[in-house]
């Protein structure tokens, strides 16, 4: 049945409509935390302008993992803005502003991520917007600290890794004994941009309903800790603060992390009746399921019959290979995986079948795999399609298929600077191979 | 803080409180009150994160589980059970009707099916191919209700060679799948061995990211295609992977990989791709330091008083920084010098010298790694409402994490926090499926309820 819905998901998707088609997001976006959402919304179809101040355009064009950029383009850059169009607008200059309000009329969804105050010191703030362009506009702000409060109005600067350590989940995400620890992903970045668009899309359905728009805050460190669970009532609750646990999982016994006989590492879970007495049995040790201790799952996590338990599984992975165990945990019903590394992910045979691991294939970046949208949708796949392009790129394509305007009202912009295009210079330009023409939407000659 | 400093655009922050201020937010309409939301989710947050991020935006969410309760109850900490409840689930029951039906049985599946006929979104969490087994599957709901979005959150996804696993779905194990734990955590030092250290290895994340944020994609997997089905009129069935979700935040390491063959490895709390971007240490704790431009580094060197000793005046790009042996060289020098004031001299200094500082208002990002317990004493959150307690009839006054999205329109908000097993059997069965106390009684009787 799932195999009659999901039958040839991934040959078929390009052959199916988008989500999202017909919403118009205009982004004034850098780094991670902006582009994120966006970008979410573009795989799933949105039309996507990207407004970046000309000629630098976004700085995480400049980011690279240790001095490798793909093409001369940072990969973090490519990874987290696919999709989009590429318009560069001096919002600093008056007629800039002109044709924000332009696209705005046009637009069902403005986000940025800059400080508080920064788009209404541009005249482009949520207040001009819905005055001078559109009543209706679904307009989401993102940074560190919100709007208003203490730290806002400090105009404290934030990023990712202030969220990790304010929000107390680099604190929980470590050993006891050893201090905080990053994450090495810029996961508040991400997760805050993911849940920016839970609210539009939300936000989206209600003005579909009413007619009415409206101005949404999100705050990096806020939206982390929404998703730290159990520690805000255990705190109240018991009044001690709550303590990290290396890869060990409190909530879940056995669950942890365990070192094989080969000096890798295999994640192992097996909490439930089932799976428990699986495990044992792969262990040799079927009387572990009768034993007192760990009779039940709630006796199980008490601290000294998890760490009983949980040392027992330790001195048998030790014994194993991560293979072994996963073919076990298979057998057996419970869950295990060895611990993943970037070439695992890549390679992996099940996320490229799935079309999770997508081939890009670009008219300027060539051929490369990417993540698509994890959301499969068997009527409406999102896709992604395309890679980035250089600063002020579809200049033309927009001015002409968005706003309507004519060569000479083009030229008049860029002469003024509202308009304006790449500076020579690495991220920012072409690729070095590029022949002058490939991607361009329009004005090819 | 009555008498703090207001920034020149505080006439901006007020208007903006004045209408998105949690506080308020119960005067305000719902987002997704017209929508009805089936949960069956079983032995998994994820389902149960996702439906509540839908619930706190006024969508009437049914949690449907078996009669003795669903097993993701008993997942807390230490084991730990307040007023007979699990911690984690005691967050994520908020808004909802808790409901019991015994799917294992026939019947249930029909008054299942009722449900569904009155239902716009189900979300399930069972392994691929148990609702198709019990015939409740997507191809055979539709037919009940065309426009239904049928949400399936597992391990590994309804499809692909991996998709007929037995492994169930756990947070800690989808983490190691996702690319990310491989190469978050300490180096092992040179010279020692994993028993000597045995903190220096792969490390997840604390807390439930790998069912929290895949739960959360399916959110807006579920919106976009609400939104689909607004224009359409057409249903469809969404597929999550859990260990997928999380590998879309795994940033540059699968390009990079690539393009090179180069398998990133762990870095401790230094950043591979930016400097200065790392925790340092300091006299009480430590502090994440974040500057993504040269002058940030500058600023910062200069802030600590060293940007005569460390030439700084002369340094020209960031580029020669970011190495992996300079960034090593270079935050041991750092560390020892954080090491000389506490967080709050450095948070202070930061701000200081974007007033004042030579490169000013260019300052570097100083933030103190707090403790969850110093994070829900933060008078900032507790003023933005994130930690507001919720007054629950069963439960009394809980804390739990809220009002992270503040809407100037449609605001979200808690208003309850969890119920025990079937506690709204009574009015959810009367009002769906005109089941009245006798008919209900038998139905318990019978073991479908």
């Amino acid at each position: 049945m799932a195999e009659e819905t999901w039958k040839d998901y991934k040959e078929k998707k390009h052959l199916k409509p988008k989500p999202l088609k017909g919403i118009r997001v205009l982004e004034v976006c850098t780094l991670l935390f902006g582009p994120s959402g966006p970008a979410f919304a573009a795989q799933m179809g949105a039309e996507v302008i990207k407004c970046e101040i000309p000629p630098l355009g976004d700085v995480t064009r400049s980011l690279n993992p240790f001095g490798w950029f793909m093409n001369e383009q940072g990969p973090m850059f490519l990874h987290i803005n696919p999709n989009k169009y590429w318009l560069a607008l001096d919002l600093h200059r008056p007629e800039g502003q002109e044709v924000f309000y332009e696209l705005a009329a046009k637009s069902d969804i403005i986000e940025d991520n800059l400080r508080p105050g920064v788009m209404e010191g541009w005249n482009v703030g949520y207040r001009q917007i819905i005055e001078r362009a559109n009543p209706s506009i679904i307009y989401i702000s993102k940074n560190g600290f919100g709007q208003w409060g203490e730290y806002a109005e400090e105009d404290r600067p934030s990023n990712d890794g202030a969220a990790q350590a304010f929000s107390g989940y680099s604190w929980m995400s470590r050993f006891p004994e050893a201090p905080p620890l990053k994450n090495r992903i810029w996961l508040c970045d991400y997760y805050g941009g993911l849940m920016g668009e839970v609210a539009i899309l939300a936000a989206l359905h209600y003005r579909e309903r009413t007619g009415k728009g409206q101005y949404i805050e999100v705050s990096q460190s806020e939206n982390i800790m929404r998703a730290m669970s159990w520690v805000w009532p255990y705190q109240q609750i018991t009044g001690k603060g709550a303590m990290p646990a290396g890869n060990r999982d409190v909530s879940i016994c056995p669950a942890d992390t365990f070192r094989c006989a080969d000096d890798t590492f295999v994640a192992i879970a097996a909490p439930a009746p089932e799976e428990f007495k699986g495990l044992c049995t792969a262990m040799g040790k079927p009387e572990l399921d009768e034993d007192p201790r760990f009779k039940d799952h709630l006796t199980r996590l008490k601290e000294e019959n998890a760490t009983e338990i949980l040392k027992i599984v330790a001195d048998w992975a030790r014994t194993k290979t991560p293979d072994e165990i996963e073919a076990l945990a298979e057998k057996h019903g419970f869950a295990a995986s060895h611990v993943y590394n970037a070439k695992d992910t890549v390679e992996d045979e099940h996320f490229r079948e799935r079309g999770f691991m997508t081939e890009i294939d670009d008219p300027l970046y060539g051929k490369y795999l990417d993540h698509e949208f994890p959301v499969m949708m068997s009527k409406s796949p999102p896709k992604s399609k395309w890679s980035v392009r250089p600063v002020g790129f579809d200049n033309e394509y927009v001015m002409k298929r968005v706003l309507g305007k004519t060569q000479a009202e083009i030229d008049h912009l860029n002469e003024v600077g509202a308009l304006g295009k790449w500076k020579d210079m690495q991220g920012r330009r072409p690729p070095p191979d590029w022949d002058g023409k490939a991607g361009l939407i329009m004005a090819r000659e | 803080m009555a008498e703090r400093e207001r920034p020149k655009w505080a006439d901006w922050a007020d208007w903006v409180r004045e209408r998105d201020d949690p506080k308020i937010a119960r005067t305000k309409p719902e987002a997704l009150d017209d929508i009805t939301v089936l949960d069956l989710s079983y032995k998994s947050f994820a389902g149960c994160y996702c439906s509540s991020l839908l619930a706190e935006f006024g969508a009437e969410v049914l949690r449907i589980e078996p009669p003795q309760g669903d097993f993701i109850r008993t997942c807390t900490p230490y084991g730990m059970l307040y007023k007979g409840e699990g911690l984690n689930y005691l967050t994520e029951g908020r808004n909802k009707f808790h409901i019991t039906l015994n799917l294992e049985k026939s019947e249930a599946r029909e008054v299942l099916k009722g449900l569904v006929s009155q239902a716009d979104v189900l979300i399930e969490t069972y392994r691929p191919g148990v609702m198709d087994e019990w015939g409740i599957g997507y191809e055979q709901l539709k037919e009940v209700n065309p426009r239904l979005i049928f949400a399936s959150i597992t391990a590994y996804g309804q499809f692909g060679p991996t998709s007929k696993s037995k492994m169930p779905d756990y947070d800690n194990v989808a983490q190691a799948r996702s690319g990310v734990q491989y190469d978050t955590g300490e180096p092992l030092p040179e010279g020692k061995s994993y028993d000597e250290c045995p903190w220096a290895v792969p490390t997840k994340a604390g807390p439930w990211i790998c069912w929290a944020e895949p739960g959360t994609f399916m959110a807006a997997g579920i919106l976009a295609a609400l939104h689909w089905s607004g224009i359409t009129g057409e249903g469809q069935a969404l597929d999550v992977a859990t260990a997928e979700a999380y590998t879309r935040f795994d940033d540059y390491a699968a390009l990079w990989y690539q393009g090179t063959g180069h398998i990133n490895e762990r870095f401790s709390s230094l950043d591979t791709a930016l400097w200065i971007y790392c925790f340092t240490p300091t006299k009480d704790g430590g502090v994440f330091i974040g500057g993504l431009r040269l002058e940030m580094w500058q600023a910062f060197v200069d802030m600590l008083g060293k940007w005569d000793e460390w030439g700084a005046a002369e340094w020209k790009a960031l580029a020669p920084f970011m190495k992996e042996e300079e960034q090593r060289k270079w935050s041991a020098l750092v560390f020892a010098e954080t090491r000389k004031y506490t967080n709050e001299e450095l948070v202070r200094m930061a701000v200081e010298y974007a007033k004042k500082g030579r490169l000013a208002p260019i300052t570097p990002v100083v933030a103190p790694i707090c403790s969850p317990e110093e994070a829900m004493k933060d008078a900032n959150w507790l003023d933005r409402g994130m930690f507001t307690p919720v007054v629950d009839p069963v439960y009394g006054e809980l804390i739990v994490a809220q009002a992270q999205h503040k809407m100037t329109e449609t605001p979200i908000r808690t208003k309850w926090v969890c119920r025990p097993v079937g506690y709204d059997n009574e009015h959810v069965y009367l009002n769906y499926m005109g089941f009245g106390p006798s008919k209900l009684k038998d139905l318990k009787e019978q073991g479908i309820i």
